[in-house]
């Protein structure tokens, strides 16, 4: 293995990934700006003020909370371009742990950084071809995709991806899988309020799952198949 | 207004954007495939990723191409398309966008009742709403990615096994999608009143079917040893789930 070079290579990451992020952000922020030029309109900034109290405050948090949980199971590169790319939850998270699982690299290794990185920046230029070719073909496009026929398939999409994840991550261990899956269906159940906020029960879920795990990882060194 | 909200101006402004982006995400997988090469990875195994990560990726796109649909006709295609491809995220841009409309006296997200001032408004707060990963991750992702890596060894060290940082990961992703799932079937139990059984079941026989055929997939694949299925097995297995869903 050439050190030196992945060590640059990992230099080189934070200092690109910095660089994008600062460049991507001022263009994002700068926009609504250049826009409100073009069209005659420049923002409120009362209105944006007040608007973000009301409803960007809670998106600030979540956002935190995604960047602490998150960042570990992306690593650097793939950290750095999720949280430029967005749409995290409903597909790079779950794209990056299925490449991690398909090439079976650890965390925390340069190998893992490697896949995770290909898996997030493959992932995002494919969301961007597609929708590119999706806005180009908007008018033909827009009565197959609107189709009554097929609304269900697209309002399923996420039941679909998290359907096929939960069978490649619960063989890993059945029997812990269950007890978020218990927990969960019980509190939705009995609190039918919480059923939109599903995003934001992943991190009660995920903390309870977490705690059991560290029980059956200090027993068994692993959560792998302990039923077994 | 939709017409202005459609112009070529504003696709030059939002298209030159996600150019950008694009090209920061070939740089990456440009210098990731390298280093690959370069820590003795196998070439097959990398393309692999790249493959997997697109097959499984075209789905969830063609989703949030609808997203950028229904968005279309209250700001326009050009504000949607850059928000949805670039830092977005589909359950928050349309939920943000109303909340935003109404912020700002425009009401309900609508292209008759757009003025240059609420859309100049709207999209400045989408935009400001859902950066701090962005700006986190200037800061801290390499100090927070480097403590987190030292407590992993120390740990790995201390007890002579494998850190736990991968039970952590599986068992986060399991909490992940249990709570999604979850949320299924108390919308089934309760989501028309405690214990009624009249919700929506079809997100539920999704998510059953996608597992099913995940799991002929994985038969194959380390049964038979056809491990190129492995490439195709979530998209596979999502496409059949979601045609499912049309026939229920």
């Amino acid at each position: 293995m050439n050190n030196e070079y992945l060590e640059k290579y990992n230099k080189g990451t934070h200092i690109i990934g910095r660089l994008a992020s600062a460049i991507a952000l001022f263009l994002l922020v700068g926009a609504p700006f250049l826009i409100g030029k073009v069209i005659g309109g420049m923002p409120d900034l009362s209105a944006v003020a007040k608007g973000f109290i009301s409803v960007g405050l809670v998106w600030t948090i979540s956002s935190v909370v995604e960047f602490l949980v998150y960042t570990p199971m992306l690593g650097a590169g793939g950290g750095y371009l999720a949280f430029i790319t967005g749409n995290l939850i409903n597909m790079k998270i779950p794209c990056a742990m299925n490449a991690k699982e398909m090439a079976g690299t650890r965390s925390g290794t340069t190998e893992n950084e490697i896949i995770s990185t290909l898996s997030i920046a493959a992932s995002s230029l494919t969301t961007i071809v597609v929708l590119a070719l999706g806005v180009l073909l908007l008018t033909p496009l827009q009565p197959i995709l609107q189709s009554e026929t097929l609304q269900p398939a697209f309002a399923n999409v996420v039941p679909a991806l998290f359907g096929a994840m939960a069978y490649q991550y619960f063989r890993k261990n059945l029997k812990l899988a269950m007890a978020p899956l218990i927990i969960m269906s019980v509190l939705f159940i009995l609190v039918p309020a919480l059923i939109s906020q599903a995003s934001i029960m992943i991190l009660p879920s995920g903390a309870i799952t977490i705690a059991l795990a560290y029980m059956i990882y200090k027993k068994n060194g692993t959560i792998e198949k302990a039923e077994k | 207004m939709i017409r202005t909200l459609n112009s070529p101006a504003l696709y030059a402004i939002c298209g030159g954007i996600i150019g950008f982006v694009a090209v920061v995400c070939l740089v990456f997988l440009i210098r990731a495939y390298r280093a690959g090469i370069a820590a003795g990875m196998d070439k097959g195994m990398l393309k692999r990723t790249i493959t997997s990560s697109v097959t499984f990726t075209i789905l969830p796109s063609v989703g949030i191409l609808l997203g950028v649909i229904a968005l279309s006709g209250s700001l326009g295609t050009p504000w949607p398309w850059l928000r949805l491809s670039v830092i977005g995220a589909l359950h928050y841009e349309t939920q943000v966008a109303q909340a935003a409309a109404e912020q700002v006296g425009v009401g309900t997200l609508s292209a008759a009742n757009m003025t240059p001032v609420g859309f100049a408004t709207i999209a400045l707060l989408m935009s400001i709403c859902i950066p701090w990963g962005m700006i986190l991750s200037f800061f801290f992702n390499k100090s927070y990615l480097k403590k987190i890596k030292g407590k992993n060894k120390e740990e790995a060290d201390k007890e002579k096994t494998p850190s736990f940082g991968d039970s952590a990961m599986i068992a986060m992703f399991m909490g992940l999608v249990s709570a999604y799932i979850g949320s299924y079937i108390g919308g089934f139990v309760s989501g028309e009143g405690l214990f009624t059984f009249k919700g929506d079941l079809t997100p539920i026989i999704v998510a059953v079917i996608s597992a099913a055929v995940m799991a002929v997939f994985t038969y194959f694949a380390e049964k038979k040893h056809m491990v190129w299925l492995e490439s195709f097995s979530i998209a596979g297995s999502m496409l059949v789930g979601m045609l499912a869903a049309v026939f229920i």
